[in-house]
């Protein structure tokens, strides 16, 4: 094949973005479709990439390395490893069924799209990049584009009819935590450069590098949390998180899909790939503190969920006490737990963003996603509604979905070092549970309110197509992880050996 | 004496002669297009520039060409090119253009004299030839108190700064017997440093950190970017801090290398205040020309971090950081001028719903402010990262924390302006008119922004190699 895949799944969104500039303004249709074909590019790439993927042979696959910057050496490397592709393939599906979502934006749709575009492309540059300068790079251009997607197309969070949290204040705290954050990780990134004197930005070059000359762990000890915090930030770990349940809350249905289903995985994929991966001995000294935290995400995040009434924040808040898992799986530096993690970023992305789409459908026709002033909604969109049930137990972690696999391997492989914390978690899966059936109750079931008489259901295929994908990719892992935990494994596995090897 | 060695400075004072006699000669209805014989003569200066060897000797011990000089000349001329085409967009503000062109051409011959001076005394020169054109400029509208106000500012602090400068010298030349770079050197190579021989290098630097708007001499700053005319603004941050930069550059770099352990700490502390000061001020601002006053305060910062480390990389990273800060600069500032008309003022919210009004223009203010902020893939990110891997190797790592927050802080306000633009709704919906040139112009130099952010290697070959 003439273009290596990592590059297809880059240059697509990034291509399409640059074509879209050129687009005359008015011609909203041809805008959708060129989003939908460079997005749809990205996913067969996604999918060709995780397809073509060999577990057996593990380590880092379609690998690009083009030379960039002599001195200081940075190289454009791309590739993937078990862990990033699968994770390239959750943000190629959020990013297309988000695109198909998107069709509910009415105005200024030229603008809209080059900005959600460049998003893309910064996630998907993050997932793929293998050199240290891009990494950040990508990272740091994936979070400015949400400034004026949340600022412009985002709507303000209201209780009762009075604004709680304008859209306004929502995406600059947004812009500027991450913003914060980013430049936390940046200072540990380069004080790590300069420390290993390996004078490379290159992933697997530098773990070549620490693996003959570990860096001193004191040093290790002190650059750890830098990363940790900054990349944290995003992940997002408490207490650094108040700004996502409503960065969530008030961005556009098809963004909130892409933030809370992958922006908050940059986070812990950035932990496991640059913290742990480069700074085992760091890992080792700082990970308890991150149990003990991501505890707080999940017993306190949960709390916080069952209190809200507005159905975003209600997911929002869901979304940074399910990401306390994820952390949770990390933290344990185990097999199972790691594989664990990385199977729920995947699995909760997923369900992330099925249920932003349907409460993002929902309030483009109620106008409002304030529970007490919702109801009954089964009754005019059965088959969103079937979709929102199926959220919810795949929230809660029913067996069948995916979400339930992954939690499991993290429990299990948590057990031995963080037992406090696995009965907590397994505690507040059942706070999931209630706030997902409180949502479920509140918005579909009761009797039919006139209100609401002129909302219709999602009817045609092409409407049914995005959620159909989403509960698909739930369902299949769900069922059948075994294919997809071979290729996880495979990229958990070096990280352990790294691990193990006694500083 | 060697005259080919000269032959920038000689063209851009004869060009001075011709806009003179074509101000004089022209009749008024041609006037307007004075604007295009000073471009021509950029274009000249370039040529010659272009045409000189890499090295050369103009005056012994007083002017050399070395691909150091040669580099910042190049960034000089294209400044006064970008303000050029500025002055013809806001020509109907700016009265008697053809004056004003010579007193431009006057400021890039003093900046060119300083990118190639080996002598305190053409430092002096250089620095004054710059500092007095600026000081007229910036009262250029006689009937705007606002104009004449900044101006004056300018031109009291300023004359007090080249005081400071003027005693410093003296008291070096006492000290080396001579004002010579290569002779103080070697006095300082010898041995001990008096009192008054470090008296003197530390006014010299108060002099210059007066230029380049550094604590504790930043004050003017945002008072003469209020009022002063906006072409003038942009040669001030972007012509007279480069200016001032590349003298302390060759300075510290060149003859007070040995005395690093002196000067390295005090530019690090006035640099972490620089950036404090800077980014910190210009967040409750509601002028737009006052709040990039105080983030040029705040660019000062980053590029004095540079100058901190003393090393070949912070010198690499000074040239880098000056290239993506004057394309960005120059952006920003020429869409203010060809909004201004239409906008009706410097608000920050006179900018609201900018980019219905024209796309275009806000796109470029977009890219042009979020370059400054330092955000990939636009240059200031490349900028910023060098500059904070060379404080990382100097081992000062308070101070890449001060730079980082500060990243994020300016990012803030940029994102103020953005706000306006995008998020809130226009005063009027007409339409911006956009001419054609400055659309070109304004292309061009988000094309450079993009190139310098994204394709490093050569740039970065080409300053590396240039370094003295």
């Amino acid at each position: 094949m003439a273009i290596p895949l990592p590059l297809l799944i880059l240059l697509a969104p990034a291509l399409g973005a640059l074509v879209l500039c050129m687009v005359g303004s008015g011609r909203d249709a041809l805008v959708r479709r060129i989003a939908v074909v460079s997005t749809s590019v990205s996913l067969l790439g996604a999918l060709l990439a995780i397809m073509r993927y060999d577990p057996a042979a593990g380590g880092y696959q379609h690998e690009l390395l083009i030379p960039w910057i002599t001195a200081p050496r940075v190289a454009f490397h791309l590739g993937v490893d078990g862990i990033s592709v699968v994770l390239v393939l959750l943000h190629a599906l959020c990013a297309f069924t988000g695109v198909l979502i998107s069709y509910a934006i009415k105005e200024r749709v030229k603008e809209y799209y080059v900005f959600y575009l460049l998003l893309i492309t910064g996630v998907f540059g993050v997932f793929l990049s293998l050199d240290l300068f891009f990494f950040y790079f990508f990272y740091e251009m994936a979070v400015i584009p949400m400034y004026p997607l949340i600022g412009i197309w985002g709507s303000d969070v209201k209780e009762q009819g009075v604004v709680r949290f304008s859209k306004e204040y929502a995406t600059m705290k947004l812009t500027i935590y991450l913003t914060l954050g980013a430049v936390v990780a940046l200072f540990g990134l380069l004080w790590l450069y300069v420390s290993s004197g390996a004078g490379t930005f290159d992933i697997p070059e530098l773990q070549r590098h620490f693996a003959l000359q570990p860096l001193p762990e004191t040093l290790q000890r002190w650059i750890f949390p830098l990363l940790a915090i900054g990349f944290g930030v995003i992940a997002p770990l408490w207490p650094l998180h108040s700004w996502s349940p409503i960065g969530h809350a008030a961005a556009p249905s098809a963004v909130s899909m892409l933030h809370a289903g992958v922006l908050m995985k940059l986070g812990s994929y950035a932990i496991i790939r640059v913290a742990i991966g480069l700074l085992p001995a760091g890992a080792h000294a700082w990970m308890p503190v991150v149990a003990v935290l991501c505890l707080m995400n999940i017993i306190y995040g949960g709390f916080v969920a069952m209190a809200q009434k507005d159905l975003k924040l209600i997911v929002g808040y869901s979304s940074s006490s399910h990401m306390g898992y994820v952390l949770l799986g990390i933290a344990c530096l185990t097999p199972l737990g790691m594989s664990g993690a990385v199977l729920l970023m995947f699995a909760h992305g997923i369900m992330t963003a099925l249920a932003f789409a349907i409460i993002g459908a929902m309030y483009d026709q109620t106008h409002t996603r304030y529970l007490p002033e919702l109801g009954g909604l089964a009754h005019q969109m059965p088959f969103l509604a079937t979709c929102g049930v199926i959220a919810a137990m795949a929230s809660s972690g029913l067996p069948g979905f995916a979400n339930f696999v992954a939690e499991l391997l993290v429990f299990l492989g948590g057990w031995d070092a963080y037992r406090l914390q696995v009965v907590c978690g397994v505690f507040g899966v059942v706070i999931t549970a209630v706030y997902m059936l409180r949502f479920v109750r509140g918005t579909f079931f009761g009797a039919s309110k006139p209100a609401f008489a002129h909302v219709h259901d999602a009817t045609t295929p092409f409407a049914r197509l995005p959620y159909v994908i989403l509960i698909g990719a739930l369902l299949i892992v769900g069922c059948w992880p075994q294919p997809i935990l071979r290729i996880i494994d495979a990229g958990t596995r070096p990280l352990m050996l790294l691990l193990s090897v006694p500083q | 004496m060697n005259w080919a060695a000269l032959s920038v400075e000689l063209a851009v004072c004869g060009w001075i002669l011709v806009m003179l006699t074509a101000d004089l000669v022209l009749p008024t209805k041609h006037r307007g297009s004075l604007w295009a014989l000073a471009l021509l003569g950029i274009a000249c200066a370039a040529w010659l520039l272009a045409q000189q060897p890499q090295i050369s000797v103009a005056m012994p011990g007083m002017v050399i060409v070395d691909p150091f000089a040669r580099y910042f000349k190049g960034l000089f001329l294209l400044t006064v090119g970008v303000v050029i085409v500025m002055t013809r967009t806001s020509g109907r503000g700016l009265p008697n253009t053809g004056a004003f062109y010579i007193l431009l051409f006057t400021a890039l011959l003093g900046t060119l004299v300083l990118a190639s001076m080996r002598d305190l005394l053409m430092l002096f020169l250089g620095l004054e030839l710059l500092t007095f054109s600026l000081y007229v400029m910036a009262a250029y509208l006689k009937t705007d108190s606002r104009s004449v106000e900044a101006g004056m500012k300018y031109l009291i602090l300023g004359s007090v700064s080249s005081g400071f400068l003027v005693y410093g010298i003296a008291l070096l030349y006492g000290f080396a017997g001579s004002t010579d770079f290569s002779v103080i050197r070697a006095a300082l190579d010898r041995g001990p440093w008096p009192l008054t021989a470090q008296a003197g290098f530390l006014l010299i630097l108060a002099g210059l950190g007066f230029k380049v708007g550094a604590v504790p001499f930043q004050l003017w700053v945002p008072d003469v970017y209020e009022g002063a005319p906006t072409p003038v603004v942009a040669l001030l941050s972007v012509g007279s801090k480069m200016a001032g930069i590349v003298a302390m550059l060759r300075l510290l770099t060149g003859v007070f290398l040995p005395a690093q352990a002196v000067w390295a700490p005090l530019l690090a502390t006035i640099a972490a205040a620089t950036l404090l000061y800077g980014n910190l001020g210009a967040i409750p601002q509601t002028n737009l020309k006052r709040l990039l006053g105080y983030s040029s305060i705040g660019h000062a910062g980053y590029l004095l971090m540079a100058l901190s480390t003393g090393s070949p990389s912070g010198s690499a990273a000074i040239g880098y950081y000056l290239l993506a800060y004057l394309f960005s600069t120059l952006a920003v500032f020429l869409v203010i001028v060809a909004a201004s008309q239409a906008v009706g003022g410097d608000r920050l919210d006179d900018y609201r719903g900018l980019s219905k009004r024209s796309g275009f223009l806000a796109a470029v203010m977009f890219i042009g402010l979020l370059s400054l902020a330092g955000v990939p893939p636009l240059g200031g990110f490349v900028g910023k990262l060098l500059v904070l891997l060379a404080t990382v190797e100097s081992g000062r790592l308070w101070l890449v924390a001060v730079g980082a927050v500060s990243v994020a802080i300016s990012l803030y306000y940029y994102l103020l302006v953005v706000k306006r633009m995008y998020l809130d709704p226009p005063a009027s919906a007409a339409a911006i008119p956009v001419d054609g040139l400055t659309k070109a112009v304004l292309a061009a130099l988000v094309l450079g922004i993009l190139a310098v952010g994204i394709v490093q290697q050569p740039f970065l070959r080409h300053i590396i190699a240039s370094l003295p």
